[in-house]
């Protein structure tokens, strides 16, 4: 089992990487750009069976959310996973490059760093579920900064009038707004729930993972995750602001929340 | 069995000459009918656009097609004088077949890839089929036609971006825009290209269009048309399933347990018919209490000074924070280029659409080797199934599927039988010669008993019925 989920853990990458060519084609050849592929579905369910194999494998039903690359592994696959029913609603997949260059980059970072074998965690099981709406905000917020990065890209051309590649193959202006808006939407409900829950845990005394400054900076992390969010949200309900400021605020949260978790990741280790 | 076309074109004549040949509908039906109670031609279609006049004829053999069409055009037209027909093109057999399908691919209108060509055809292809001109041949070579534009749409950007200011406005729209459909659009002026324009969006699906014009009797007589010219038919570009023609499937009993086989086309009304659409009309003054709630402005008067200034709509269009996409195509100007400054103001001028409209030529350009080889493709594999059409080798190859099929009765059997083994290759031997007496008399009397058409037809039914193709190969 160990040279199996070895195998896997260095597969995923390049799984990863076929579909980033795959929808590179498309971006640059402009081919299949409403076409459903069956592969990213295969992908989702490889990477999912190999997350939950490497921690019932390694404790008897244990939950794979643990280890910080061990949940950029799950984002990773969050991410294709979030990403694929959007491509469906959209029925663009114009933006695909993108995402996933972006998780393929989250996975190839987690496959090189992540121990075969999951870390051994104190306290029940249960006491992680916060980190799965944590790690769903997480993928929303890198789909929001995808997306973000794109509709301001989109928009600086249409504004100087340049119909190059990019004004060809971009999805339109409209759609990545709509899709920056949802990322963060989401990415704000989902945050909302960790750190509801989270508090709630620590309320009652259940162990949480990580201690002391490390357990500080997740905190905060999330904190300013979540007020970025809130930011976005009230300033385009509340008031009115173009849908540029807010891929604005998508891009620079999603950019600081990275460096941020990074730097982290970093000084704990 | 001859295939010929004879025709003129915007490639040979100018529009002084071609305008004499061409023929509306209801003179192409007449053509049509007289050819059907003539019948010297045993199939034949007539291609008449603004562009170009192509007549297509299936005969027994060589016949002048050209004299025959000048000879009916004058009775239909009521022409007199000579009749200068040097402009006019001829080709037979398999140039004939090269010529419609580049024809249909577009690839010889005058703005190449245009979509409408398509539509037009299929509208030939159905006079044709209620004239009953158009049966097996033309009804294969039509449907392959078909294919041929459909490959070169799908694979190959021949027909991609827009080729006119009228639609380079709406392609701008769509890089904004996911779809127009449920988007409200204000026209400002009446010029012909927004006009255009206008159809152009309408199609797209739009919900609401308004019209303003400094008269605004002038605006109501533009919505007016608006509205009477709405698109009542499926677009031009539609698939050729939707064509409602009489095909191989004519048995009463199939179509009556599938109506939709012969009632596709009365599907779903198109994007921006008249229950949908809402088209209203304003003078200029109102324009600042209505372009808050719009998403697409298209403006073209011929008024010397700005109609758009920033001071007038800024503002609101600030608070709004909703995307405005405004297309000026006027000269001089009409929109102050100050609101193109705005974050949610998407402004593009005449020169940012001659800009798209040249790029997208000379992409169009770059793509026709890719479409001739699709053409030459399909051609070659047209010629293929043509040829399989012989009685000949169709009469050796369905022999030759009955003795397989006695050998592989034999092999998978015989054993079974005690008796002598010579004597069951006899006997399987001679109930398959049997079985096969009777086709083998129908194809040998084929000739005699019936057209050409008819004839390639019952081959071609007795070749898939066996599925004799896949035994030659």
């Amino acid at each position: 089992m160990d040279d199996l989920l070895k195998v896997a853990n260095w597969l995923l990458p390049l799984f990863y990487l076929a579909l980033l060519i795959d929808y590179g084609a498309t971006f640059f050849m402009a081919v299949r750009v409403q076409a459903r592929s069956p592969w990213v579905v295969a992908v989702i369910a490889v990477h999912a069976a190999f997350l939950v194999l490497r921690g019932t494998h390694a404790h008897d039903g244990y939950s794979p959310l643990v280890g910080q690359y061990g949940i950029l592994s799950v984002i990773a696959v969050s991410m294709a996973a979030m990403y694929w029913v959007l491509e469906r609603i959209a029925r663009d997949r114009r933006a695909g490059l993108f995402i996933f260059g972006l998780i393929f980059l989250f996975q190839y970072t987690a496959s090189v760093f992540l121990p075969t074998a999951a870390p051994e965690v104190a306290g029940p099981w249960w006491a992680r579920l916060h980190i799965l709406p944590a790690a769903l905000a997480y993928t929303a917020l890198s789909l929001g900064g995808v997306y973000g990065l794109l509709h301001l890209v989109a928009q600086h051309n249409l504004k100087k009038h340049r119909f190059g590649l990019l004004f060809d193959r971009l999805p339109p202006l409209e759609l990545l707004g709509k899709m920056t808006w949802w990322a963060l939407l989401h990415g704000f409900g989902f945050m909302t729930v960790s750190i509801a829950t989270g508090m709630w845990l620590a309320h009652s005394g259940v162990p949480l993972e990580g201690q002391g400054p490390k357990l500080a900076a997740k905190i905060a992390i999330g904190s300013f995750a979540w007020v970025i969010c809130l930011v976005a949200i009230l300033g385009r309900t509340a008031g009115k602001w173009p849908m540029s400021r807010i891929s604005l605020i998508a891009v620079a949260g999603f950019l600081t929340i990275m460096a941020l978790l990074v730097a982290s990741a970093t000084l704990s280790s | 069995m001859e295939l010929s076309v004879i025709g003129i074109s915007h490639r040979t004549a100018p529009v002084d000459v071609r305008e004499r040949f061409s023929l509306s509908d209801e003179q192409v039906r007449q053509f049509l009918r007289a050819i059907h109670a003539e019948n010297i031609f045993e199939e034949a279609l007539v291609l008449s656009t603004c562009n170009r006049t192509d007549v297509f004829f299936v005969s027994a053999g060589p016949r002048d097609g050209l004299g025959y069409f000048i000879e009916h055009v004058r009775k239909i037209k009521d022409l007199a004088g000579p009749m200068d027909t040097s402009a006019f093109y001829r080709h037979s057999g398999q140039e004939a077949v090269n010529h419609l399908f580049r024809v249909t691919a577009s690839l010889d209108s005058q703005i190449v890839g245009e979509h409408q060509i398509l539509g037009q055809i299929k509208e030939a292809y159905r006079l044709a089929s209620e004239e009953r001109t158009s049966r097996f041949l033309l009804n294969k070579l039509l449907h392959w036609s078909f294919r041929v534009g459909k490959r070169v749409q799908s694979e190959t950007q021949l027909g991609h971006g827009s080729a006119s200011i009228a639609q380079a406005a709406v392609e701008l729209s769509q890089r904004v825009f996911s779809e127009l459909a449920g988007k409200s659009v204000l026209f400002i002026g009446a010029g012909q290209t927004a006009q255009l324009a206008a159809r152009a969006v309408i199609r797209g699906g739009v919900h609401r269009v308004i019209v303003a014009n400094r008269t605004l009797s002038r605006a109501q007589e533009v919505a007016d048309d608006l509205l009477r010219q709405l698109p009542q038919a499926p677009d031009a570009d539609h698939d050729d399933e939707d064509v409602e023609v009489p095909q191989e499937i004519k048995c009463p009993a199939l179509l009556q347990m599938f109506p939709e086989l012969k009632t596709r086309s009365q599907a779903a009304p198109s994007a921006g018919s008249p229950n949908q659409l809402e088209v209203r009309a304003i003078a200029m003054e109102e324009i600042p209490s209505v372009i808050a709630g719009v998403d697409l402005l298209i403006s073209s008067t011929g008024s010397p000074d700005l109609v758009l200034t920033c001071k007038t709509v800024g503002d609101i269009l600030r608070r709004s924070g909703r995307p405005l996409f405004i297309v000026d195509i006027a000269v001089p100007r009409d929109v102050d280029p100050a609101l193109g400054k705005l974050t949610n103001v998407f402004l593009h001028n005449i020169d940012d659409l001659n800009l798209l409209v040249a790029r997208n030529i000379d992409r169009r350009r770059r793509e026709i080797p890719r479409a001739e080889a699709i053409v030459q493709d399909e051609a070659g594999r047209f010629a293929q199934w043509l040829d399989s059409l012989q009685l000949l080798p169709t009469v050796r190859l369905l022999q030759q599927y009955f003795e397989t099929l006695q050998k592989g009765v034999i092999q998978r059997y015989g054993h079974q039988f005690k008796a002598d083994q010579g004597q069951l290759d006899l006997l399987t031997q001679s109930l398959c010669k049997k079985l096969l007496h009777k086709p083998l008399t129908f194809l040998n009397q084929l000739p005699q008993s019936a057209g050409a058409s008819e004839n390639l037809a019952a081959i071609d039914l007795i070749r898939r019925m066996f599925d004799l193709d896949s035994l030659e190969k």
